[in-house]
Order: structure tokens, then C-alpha cells, then sequence
């Protein structure tokens, strides 16, 4: 089992008079997998990139933890031991995908020889276009190299923001049997989508976000299952039109 | 240190392949030096030479405004400015890394411009191009310094294209001040003097060490 348990106890987070997150209470263990659900504009990317060390919450408190070890994580090893996949790509199109690794290798103290890339882009089928400029990938590879990126440094937490979205079902596919042998090296997952499926493919336990708040918490074996997760996710999005509509 | 390095890797080997950061402050560098030559069609070889201090930094201060904006511009596409801010440690090497691809790519510019400025102007800076590459490289350190700090602070603004000059300016006052002074004397055969060089060190250290330490806040949200 790898190493690190995240947990955050009432987080808010503002921007001006904007409340992008409150109050949300959330664990992951080491080597589990959590996804987060919700409409557009309930805070899941922010929940995210807290979890990430990017961003400080307004309130609350958020800790990282190695698994056997008392003292928190600073922010700034904490970003060492967490990998993290986008809305963008973080990727250079100037630099071919082995020198986007190699960057981001470096930038992290991880192997940059190219046995060790080569390890990192063969299981995501990117060998064969290793030497090319990313900025000439299609959107299905330019999605498994920001995945490659995220892993190089082999990261004990891999945070995903919908790393789904954009890819046709074969690559959708393609990239969800490589985050689920990821889990089963033990990796833990944060998994951001809009696709129940998805989420109950991928992920162990569910977090329902809505408007900043947690809306419903779905545990396997018992409720985290598609057809309870669609309904939640029904049920919310008819409460919005109402809203709006009111 | 690592990563300084790698940000000076890749900040070298995208702008070899794009050139675009390279291409504009050339091209802009060589326009100034020609609306100068426009302004002052008639101007003597010895005359020139007084003037010439005050036009080369000019010059060079406009082009690093040019190539300091581009500096974190880039970093925009594909949000790769979040892959720097998850380098683990401190962000102060991010920091330097990036001055450092600036410091190289506005040394080379400020070659090539004083190069067709001798030419415009009929001017032999061979004598003094030892001095004043000593000059520019140390002045060259405080631009670099306060400039990639503001840019990365403008970069995400709407207003950066005129926040970043309106920032930078004005701090690099004391650098300009040195530097035209320490130049002159060395266009006109004189080693560069001390009390002219002395507040280039001091204010160029001062900047460095600043922008290694705020750097941290500067990448945070």
C-alpha cells in the first residue's frame, strides 16, 4: 500500500464575494480511489486543486499525511508525492512527449534516462510517437501524455479534473484501463466527472458536490451504484431549474 | 538548482524552435534604433557617440519589456504555469530558471542591437565592448530579476500588455541610471567607474533575492 492520506475538515473557498466551497469534509486514505460528481460551477476543480497544493483554502483545514507518519506534509512536499491531470493539458507543444516528460521529470528529481520515459509512455501507447512535438497530437494522446506527466515522478495521490472529457469511446476506454491498473498498483485516485459510469468504474466512493456544499456521500456495497448516483444527480439538477426558474 | 536548470532547458530549446520571443525583440530593437536614426539624420559621428549610452538603453529596456511579457505568456498555453506551481520544493528555483532564459535571450539581443547601431551610426564599439558587456550583463540581472517577478504577477491579468511596463519601468530606475552612466564612460574609452557599477551590484543582488524569496506567493492563487 503507498502512502498518503489526505484530509480536509470544513473547507471553504472564496473568490471576492464568491463561495466556491462550503464547508466540505472529505478523506482519502492511501491507495483509495474517491470520485467527485457534480453540475458545472459546484467546486469540484477547486476541491481539486486544494488537494493538490495549489491553492490555499479561505477556511478550514486541509493536511496531507504519509501513512506513517504524525506530522502533516508541507504544501511543498506534498506536491511531490501528488500528480495532476487538468482541465488543460500542462503540456508544451514546442517540446516533443519524451522532452515534456523528461521537463517534468526534472522538475519533480525523477529518473529522466530514457528507459525509465520509455516505462512511462510504452503502457500508454506512446512510443512509437515519443520524438514527436505534442503540439501535433490529436486530443485522445494529448490526453495519455498528460496522464504520462502526472505519473513520472510516480505519485502516491493522481488527481484527475474530468480527464474524460473530449475522448471518443475507444480512447475513453484505453485511458480508463490505464487509471484502473494505476489503482491496482496502489496509486489512490481523485476522480473528477461529470460520468456516473465512470466514477462507479474507477472509483470506490462517491462525493457529491452541489453549489460548493456536499450534497451525498456513496460508499461501495451500499449505495454507490449507477443507478443511486443518477438519481442523485437527476434530483440535483431539477432542484437548479427550479431555482433558476424561481 | 535541478530545476532552475530544467526551466533554462526548456525555456532554450521552445524558444530555438519558435523564436517568436527572439524574432519580436530583434525586430523591434533594430525599428528604435532606426526611428533614431530619422530623428537625428544630420547628427555627427562625435555627437552621436555622447547620445549613444542613452539610445542603447533605450533601446534595450523596450525590448526586454517585449521579451519579459512573452517570458510567462507562454507558460499560459495549456496552463503549463500549473505544471511549474506543482514542482515540488521551493519555487525560487522556478524563479531563477526562468531570469536566467531571460538574462541569455536579451544579452544576445542587446549584441545584435548594439551591432546595427554601430552600423547606423557609424560608431566603432570595439574598444568598449568588453566594458560595456560588463555593464549590460550585470544591469542585465536587475531587469531580469524585477521583470520575471511582475511578469508572472501580470501574466493572468487582463491588462498585462500595459501592467507589466508600468510596473517594470519605474523600478528599473535605479538600474538605468547605473547603466547609462557605467556605459557612457565606456563608449567614450574610460573603464566603466565604481560608483556606477557598485549600485548596479547592489540593486541587481537586491532584486534577485527578492524574487527568490516572493516567488513562492507569486504562484500561489
Amino acid at each position: 500500500m503507498r502512502g498518503v492520506r489526505l484530509e480536509g475538515v470544513g473547507l471553504e473557498k472564496r473568490f471576492g464575494r464568491v463561495a466556491a466551497l462550503r464547508g466540505v469534509d472529505l478523506e482519502v486514505r492511501p491507495g483509495e480511489s474517491l470520485a467527485v460528481l457534480g453540475a458545472n460551477g459546484a467546486g469540484k476543480s477547486t476541491l481539486l486543486r486544494i488537494l493538490a497544493g495549489l491553492s490555499r483554502p479561505s477556511a478550514g483545514r486541509f493536511e496531507a499525511h504519509l501513512a506513517d507518519a504524525a506530522d502533516p506534509l508541507s504544501r511543498e512536499r506534498l506536491r511531490g508525492h501528488v500528480g495532476y491531470v487538468g482541465h488543460a493539458s500542462l503540456l508544451y507543444g514546442e517540446l516533443t512527449a519524451r522532452e515534456n516528460l523528461a521537463f517534468a521529470a526534472r522538475l519533480h528529481g525523477a529518473g529522466t534516462t530514457d528507459d525509465a520515459l520509455d516505462s512511462i509512455l510504452g503502457p500508454l501507447g506512446l512510443l512509437d510517437v515519443a520524438d514527436r512535438r505534442a503540439g501535433t497530437f490529436s486530443r485522445g494522446m494529448t490526453q495519455r501524455l498528460a496522464i504520462a506527466r502526472a505519473i513520472v515522478h510516480d505519485p502516491d495521490v493522481l488527481l484527475l479534473d474530468e480527464p474524460f472529457t473530449g475522448l471518443d469511446e475507444v480512447s475513453a476506454r484505453r485511458l480508463s484501463g490505464r487509471l484502473g491498473a494505476l489503482r491496482e498498483r496502489g496509486h489512490s485516485l481523485v476522480l473528477i466527472t461529470h460520468d456516473p459510469r465512470r466514477a462507479i468504474e474507477l472509483a470506490e466512493r462517491g462525493l457529491v458536490l452541489h453549489r460548493g456544499r456536499v450534497r451525498a456521500r456513496l460508499s461501495a456495497g451500499a449505495d454507490f451504484e449507477l443507478e443511486a448516483l443518477r438519481e442523485i444527480l437527476a434530483r440535483l439538477g431539477r432542484e437548479e431549474e427550479a431555482d433558476r426558474a424561481a | 538548482m535541478r530545476v532552475a536548470l530544467a526551466l533554462l532547458w526548456k525555456d532554450l530549446v521552445t524558444e530555438w524552435r519558435s523564436r517568436d520571443r527572439l524574432v519580436a525583440m530583434v525586430v523591434f530593437s533594430i525599428l528604435v534604433v532606426v526611428v533614431f536614426q530619422f530623428a537625428w539624420p544630420a547628427l555627427e559621428p562625435d555627437e552621436m557617440r555622447r547620445l549613444a549610452s542613452g539610445v542603447l538603453w533605450v533601446t534595450y529596456v523596450f525590448a526586454a519589456v517585449i521579451g519579459l511579457g512573452r517570458s510567462f505568456a507562454m507558460e499560459l498555453e495549456n496552463d503549463a504555469m500549473t505544471a511549474l506551481a506543482l514542482a515540488p520544493g521551493t519555487r525560487g528555483w522556478i524563479f531563477l530558471g526562468k531570469a536566467a532564459a531571460t538574462w541569455l535571450l536579451i544579452g544576445l539581443v542587446q549584441a545584435l542591437t548594439a551591432v546595427v547601431f554601430a552600423l547606423f551610426f557609424r560608431q566603432d564599439l570595439l574598444p568598449g565592448a568588453a566594458g560595456l558587456a560588463l555593464v549590460a550583463g550585470l544591469a542585465d540581472v536587475g531587469i531580469c530579476s524585477v521583470g520575471t517577478l511582475l511578469s508572472a504577477m501580470s501574466v493572468r491579468s487582463r491588462f498585462r500588455d500595459v501592467l507589466l511596463p508600468v510596473l517594470l519601468i519605474p523600478t528599473l530606475i535605479p538600474v538605468l541610471g547605473a547603466a547609462t552612466r557605467a556605459s557612457a564612460a565606456t563608449l567614450a574609452g574610460d573603464s566603466p567607474p565604481w560608483d556606477a557599477l557598485q549600485p548596479l551590484i547592489v540593486t541587481s543582488a537586491i532584486y534577485t533575492i527578492l524574487g527568490f524569496l516572493l516567488f513562492d506567493f507569486v504562484l500561489d492563487e
